[in-house]
């Protein structure tokens, strides 16, 4: 372990001892307890751990903490003033989009992001942004109506 | 997976039995293997590397002949582990010569391959096609060792 | 910084680190390989990051009409680039159907070529447009034709501590182009791909098409195309190219289909590719 890596998590400066082959996910799961990326298979392919770099969608479990210095990366927790995610979340309680929740975070990084590069997103768009994000409850038809409800508030 | 095949070798049926029954020559022969250590007459310590493509592994193998019935039928039986990794490979094994007079043996095999673990998940279509390739590989080194002139 | 990750600031200082370093690999965008480390798949000495070599970065159209593209563009900006223009175009359709968003922000064309995944969906696409990949090693550089480049299932002509600088495309005539892919769901690798373009010229026009995940490199055969010439239209034409592509074929079985189901599809799914793009021709 060396000195350590500087990284912008949420806003703030944080510091992370690196090694080996750590990811981003490990990083803010483990040292930082930033919770809200989940661990689920590890391989990018359930979309759980999904977080904001630079503003894009990436897998925090396939990004080496070591190429993080500098950037900005957000998670759900340092988006609670975020117009769009407020729009959001507002939405998914309405429809009932979360269930059991452990994909939500990483559906919410992958929504926010469509709503702040294409604001009048059609079904199709919303699909095709949301088609890396796997969630074994609800189906997905309330995630995609949160998605498109949350768009109208937000165009509003 | 289920692998089955016969091959030719421009040599006499003891001659291609006594070299398939040298340790020594089929370690050169088998892709990969760094080792063989006799443990008794029908029992065997093995290392062998399989690449496949980015992935390496080395096991550690026991080969037992269960049954052989000179110079016409082997059956053995190989079992390892990749050193502490949780992935294993058996293998059961069925060799039959037969002479074909002047022209030399048929070498005929079946074999029945089982990898568990890393190796596994990375996918059984790709295994199977390593596995032909080895197979390929253990032919032409085999036949070069026992007809020295087509090798040449 | 740990010593687990080198950062090079140049291409010769990267390859030296990977031909000095017994079990070091470069690291491209990350998807694959963090993938495969993360399920100890491969336990790599070292990484070197490729992340910083000016070199390896962007699309360029050259001198000459070829386009340049460097081993660390990413998928997303391959299929956002409007560089891309002519037959060029199949390499955009190609990046915008891999994997999903959040992995084409990742993964680079570079990665795909060095990982060399039998159903990646670039493979095709480079083969069907004669593309030459641009390799960089500790004793130089090389250029290396797509038909040459892949050797074996997820073998590549890469020698141990060699990179891949960047893919270039020559100028071709233009034409209409498409990239088929058949996938068990969006997002997912192909069970069997066709990459497809029109070429015409004074004695008629032809399909180029290369046929993905049917073996460890893309199937394509130019004396089929040659026959083809001029009989786009003509059922038991387009019947016998996909057959004489099918002949070629070595399909693996896995969960995304079985070899019998693969082969099967080869002639279908290019003659309903062959189909669309002459249709569209028309119209």
């Amino acid at each position: 372990m060396a000195e350590g890596l500087a990284l912008i998590v949420n806003g703030k400066i944080a510091r992370v001892a690196v090694g080996g082959a750590k990811t981003l996910l490990s990083a803010l799961r483990d040292d930082l307890r930033v919770l809200s990326p989940k661990r689920g298979c590890n391989q990018g392919v359930c979309g759980s751990c999904t977080v904001l770099i630079d503003g894009e969608p990436r897998r925090a479990c396939l990004t080496l903490v070591e190429r993080c210095e500098g950037v900005d990366v957000r998670t759900v927790e340092g988006l609670a003033n975020d117009k769009f995610m407020q729009a959001l979340q507002r939405a998914f309680v309405v429809s009932g989009g979360v269930q059991c929740g452990f994909c939500t975070p990483g559906v919410l990084a992958s929504a926010r992001a469509l709503l702040a590069e294409t604001p009048a997103p059609d079904e199709g768009e919303v699909k095709a942004a949301l088609s890396g994000n796997l969630c074994r409850c609800t189906g997905y038809r309330t995630i995609v109506e949160a998605v498109l409800a949350a768009a109208k508030e937000v165009s509003l | 997976m289920k692998f089955a095949g016969a091959f030719d070798v421009k040599a006499p049926r003891p001659a291609v039995w006594e070299k398939i029954r040298d340790p020594g020559l089929m370690a050169a022969c088998i892709p990969g293997c760094d080792s063989i250590e006799k443990v008794s007459e029908t029992s065997y310590r093995a290392v062998v590397a399989v690449k496949v493509g980015p992935i390496s592994a080395r096991f550690s193998l026991v080969v037992d002949i269960v049954r052989e019935e000179p110079p016409t039928r082997l059956v053995a039986r190989a079992r390892g582990e990749e050193g502490g990794r949780a992935s294993a490979l058996s293998c059961e094994s069925l060799l039959s010569l037969t002479s074909l007079g002047e022209a030399g043996t048929r070498v005929e095999y079946e074999a029945d391959v089982d990898v568990t673990g890393r190796l596994g998940k990375f996918g059984l279509g790709i295994m199977r096609k390593k596995v032909e390739q080895l197979s390929e590989a253990f032919v032409a080194a085999f036949r070069g060792r026992l007809e020295p002139a087509a090798a040449a | 910084m740990s010593a687990f990750v080198r950062h090079p600031a140049s291409v010769e200082e990267a390859v030296g680190w990977l031909a000095s370093i017994p079990g070091a690999l470069p690291i491209s965008g990350g998807a694959s390989l963090m993938a495969m480390i993360n399920a100890r798949l491969v336990e790599p000495s070292c990484l070197v990051n490729l992340e910083r070599l000016e070199e390896l970065r962007g699309l360029s159209l050259q001198a000459d009409g070829s386009l340049r593209i460097g081993a660390m563009t990413r998928h997303r900006d391959i299929a956002g680039s409007a560089l891309l223009v002519g037959a060029h175009v199949l390499l955009r359709q190609a990046a915008a159907v891999i994997a999903n968003r959040p992995v084409r922000n990742m993964g680079t064309i570079g990665g795909a070529l060095g990982h060399a995944d039998p159903a990646a969906d670039y493979l095709g696409p480079l083969r069907c447009l004669d593309a030459e990949i641009e390799i960089a090693g500790r004793s130089g550089r090389r250029s290396v034709p797509m038909s040459q480049f892949i050797l074996g299932w997820y073998e590549t002509a890469l020698a141990p501590g060699e990179i891949v600088v960047a893919a270039r495309a020559p100028p071709l005539p233009a034409g209409a182009t498409l990239y088929r892919k058949v996938a068990r769901v969006s997002g997912d690798f192909a069970t069997i791909s066709c990459a497809l373009r029109l070429e015409e010229d004074g004695r008629g026009t032809t399909a180029r098409a290369a046929i993905g995940a049917c073996g460890p490199a893309p199937l394509r055969s130019e004396t089929a195309e040659e026959l083809l010439r001029g009989g786009l239209g003509d059922a038991e034409a387009v019947a016998r190219f996909g057959a004489a592509l099918q002949a070629h074929a070595d399909p693996i079985d896995d969960v995304r289909g079985s070899a019998d189901y693969r082969l099967k599809l080869i002639p279908r799914v290019l003659a309903s590719a062959i189909a669309e793009l002459t249709g569209a021709d028309r119209g």
